[in-house]
C-alpha cells in the first residue's frame, strides 16, 4: 500500500517512509515557521521553503477524549494524544502525539512519524504525529 | 468625528442546550434589547448581526421580523469574539457619527450548527488544520502551567465551581445548579481533555443577546432614572509574533495577546487594574481565567493560584470574574457570548444584578478571544 499525505503542502514522505515537515525560513528575521508562510510574519520579507528537523522536545501535551482526525468517534482507549513539540530550529509544532495517557512527560525527546488516517483504494492517506523516542 | 458612546439597552434570550430556532432567539433578544433601551426598531441607524453558524444572509432575513426600514445591516463573524466584534462595530458607528443609535445582536446554536459541522468536516474531508481542537489547545496551557508553576487540578476545579455558583443567580445561564457546586463535583465529572473535565469546559448550546449603543444626548433622554453606562474603551487586536508561536489551529492566543490588548484598553480608558470592579473573560476552560488574572495585571506572574485560594475572584471578593457564570456556566453558544458579557456588565453597573450584584461597581472590563486569533476588549463605566 502506498502512503501519501492527506493534504499537500504540510509534509512529504521520503523514500524510507520517514515524514518530514515543510516550513519556511526567513533570512530577514532568522526565524523558521511551520507551516509554510507566504512572507515572514515579522518582517513581511520573502521566505524560503525548508525541511524541518524530525526530532524535538515535548513542550506540553494533553489527552483528548474526542474523535481524532478522520474519525467521528473516539478511538479505542477513549481518545488521542496532542502535544506541542519544540524543534531545534526554534519552531513549535502543534501536533498529534502517539501513546496513551501516562506516556508523556514535558521535556522528553520526540520524533516525527506517519499517522494513518484513512484508506482510499490502495492508498493509505496519512497525517503525521510525534512519538516518544524510547 | 469621535463622540462618547453609551450602552442604552441590553437583552437576552436564555442560553440553553435545547434551544429554539435561531430566528426565534434573534427576535426575542432584539426585542428585549430595544425594550430595555426604550426605542423602536425604526430608530436604529445601524445593525450588526453576529453569528458563526447559520446560512448566508440569515441575519438579514431574521431582521425582517423587526421591520423593513432601510437600515444598513452587516454580518460580523470573529469566532468566539463574534458578539464582542458586533458590539464594537456598533460602538464605532455611533462614535464615528454614522448614526446616533446602533444595535448589535448575536445568536448561535453551537450544537445544531457549529460543532456538528466541524465534526462532520473532520471525518469526511480531514484537514491537517483541524487536528488540534480548542479543548486540546487550552488543556496544553494547563499542563504546561502545572509543570511550570505547580498549579493543581484543584485550582482549576475551584475556578469552575465558582463560575457554576455565580450562574445560579443568572436566570439566563445554561447551567443552573440547584445546590452549591463543589470543586469535588467538578473533578468527579468526566474528563474531556486532561486535566480538564466536562464541568470545567464551557457549556455548548444555543442563545442570543443584544445591545443598543447611543450618543450621550440620547442616553440621557432614555435613562429613565437609571445610571448611564459609558463605553470608555474599545480595543481589538490580532496576533503579534512571540517565542513558540504556533500557526496551525486551533490557535487562540498567544497568551501575550491578552496582555497587550489589556494594556491598550487601560490606556484608552485612563484607568488601571486597581480601578476595575468586575471582569468578564473568555473562560472556555479555567486555565484561561487563571492566566488572565496575571496577564491583566490583577496579580503578579504565578500568583493567580493564591487569588483562587483566597476567593478574590468570587462575587464579594477583591475582583470578581465571570459574575454571570462565564463561558463555563452561563454558556458559550458562539455569536451571542460577547454580548451576554455586555448584558451582565451593564446590569451590574446599573445596580440591577440582584444576588449577583458587585457592590459599588463603577468599572467593568470585558474580554473575548476569537480562534484564529483575535482579542476584543471593552471597558464600561457607570456615570452618575
Amino acid at each position: 500500500m502506498i502512503s501519501t499525505p492527506i493534504e499537500e503542502g504540510y509534509f512529504k514522505i521520503k523514500g524510507d517512509g520517514q515524514p518530514v515537515l515543510l516550513g519556511s525560513y526567513s533570512p530577514s528575521s532568522g526565524n523558521t515557521y511551520y507551516p509554510i508562510r507566504k512572507l515572514c510574519p515579522v518582517t513581511s520579507e520573502p521566505v524560503e521553503t525548508v525541511e524541518l528537523p524530525i526530532e524535538g522536545e515535548l513542550y506540553s501535551w494533553t489527552f483528548v477524549r474526542m474523535a481524532s482526525i478522520g474519525s467521528q468517534s473516539k478511538k479505542e482507549g477513549g481518545g488521542h494524544g496532542v502535544g506541542q513539540v519544540d524543534l531545534p530550529c526554534g519552531t513549535r509544532i502543534q501536533t498529534a502525539i502517539s501513546g496513551e495517557l501516562g506516556d508523556w512527560e514535558i521535556g522528553m525527546k520526540m520524533k516525527l512519524a506517519l499517522l494513518p488516517v484513512k484508506q482510499d483504494g490502495d492508498t493509505q492517506l496519512c497525517s503525521y504525529c510525534f512519538e516518544p523516542i524510547k | 468625528m469621535s463622540r462618547d458612546v453609551y450602552v442604552a439597552g441590553v437583552g437576552m434570550h436564555p442560553f440553553m442546550r435545547n434551544a429554539p430556532s435561531g430566528r426565534d432567539m434573534y427576535f426575542t433578544a432584539a426585542m428585549e434589547t430595544m425594550k430595555d433601551a426604550g426605542i423602536k426598531f425604526q430608530e436604529v441607524g445601524a445593525l450588526y448581526n453576529g453569528y458563526i453558524g447559520g446560512e448566508m444572509m440569515e441575519g438579514v432575513t431574521f431582521a425582517k421580523d423587526l421591520g423593513l426600514t432601510n437600515v444598513p445591516i452587516v454580518h460580523v463573524e470573529n469566532a468566539s469574539a463574534t458578539g464582542s466584534c458586533a458590539f464594537r462595530e456598533a460602538v464605532n458607528a455611533v462614535k464615528g457619527g454614522e448614526c446616533d443609535i446602533a444595535m448589535a445582536v448575536g445568536y448561535d446554536d453551537m450544537i445544531k450548527h457549529t460543532r456538528k459541522r466541524a465534526i462532520m468536516a473532520m471525518a469526511d474531508k480531514p484537514k491537517i488544520e483541524q487536528t488540534i481542537l480548542p479543548a486540546a489547545f487550552f488543556a496544553m496551557w494547563a499542563t504546561r502551567r502545572m509543570h511550570e508553576a505547580g498549579t493543581t487540578v484543584e485550582t482549576f476545579a475551584k475556578i469552575a465551581a465558582k463560575n457554576w455558583n455565580h450562574a445560579r443567580f443568572n436566570k439566563y445561564a445554561q447551567r443552573q445548579a440547584a445546590n452549591i457546586v463543589t470543586p469535588e463535583e467538578i473533578l468527579a465529572s468526566n474528563e474531556v481533555s486532561y486535566p480538564h473535565t466536562t464541568k470545567m469546559a464551557c457549556a455548548a448550546g444555543g442563545g442570543a443577546a443584544g445591545a443598543v449603543v447611543v450618543t450621550k444626548e440620547i442616553a440621557q433622554r432614555l435613562a429613565n432614572g437609571r445610571p448611564l453606562v459609558k463605553v470608555t474603551g474599545s480595543q481589538a487586536k490580532s496576533e503579534h509574533y512571540t517565542d513558540g508561536h504556533v500557526f496551525l489551529g486551533a490557535v487562540i492566543g498567544p497568551e501575550d495577546l491578552t496582555r497587550v490588548t489589556t494594556q491598550a484598553l487601560y490606556e484608552e480608558a485612563g484607568i488601571g487594574p486597581d480601578d476595575v470592579d468586575l471582569v468578564h473573560v473568555h473562560d472556555a476552560f479555567p486555565i484561561e481565567e487563571l492566566m488572565y488574572y496575571e496577564l491583566m495585571g490583577f496579580c503578579g506572574k504565578g500568583e493567580g493560584d493564591r487569588m483562587v485560594a483566597d476567593g478574590e475572584t468570587s462575587i464579594g471578593g477583591r475582583i470578581p470574574f465571570s459574575t454571570d457564570g462565564g463561558l463555563t456556566a452561563r454558556g458559550h453558544p458562539g455569536g451571542p457570548t460577547g454580548l451576554a458579557q455586555v448584558w451582565d456588565a451593564v446590569t451590574q453597573l446599573r445596580g440591577e444584578a440582584d444576588k449577583r450584584q458587585v457592590e459599588g461597581a463603577q468599572n467593568a472590563m470585558i474580554h473575548m478571544m476569537g480562534a484564529g486569533s483575535i482579542c476584543i476588549m471593552h471597558m464600561l463605566q457607570k456615570e452618575a
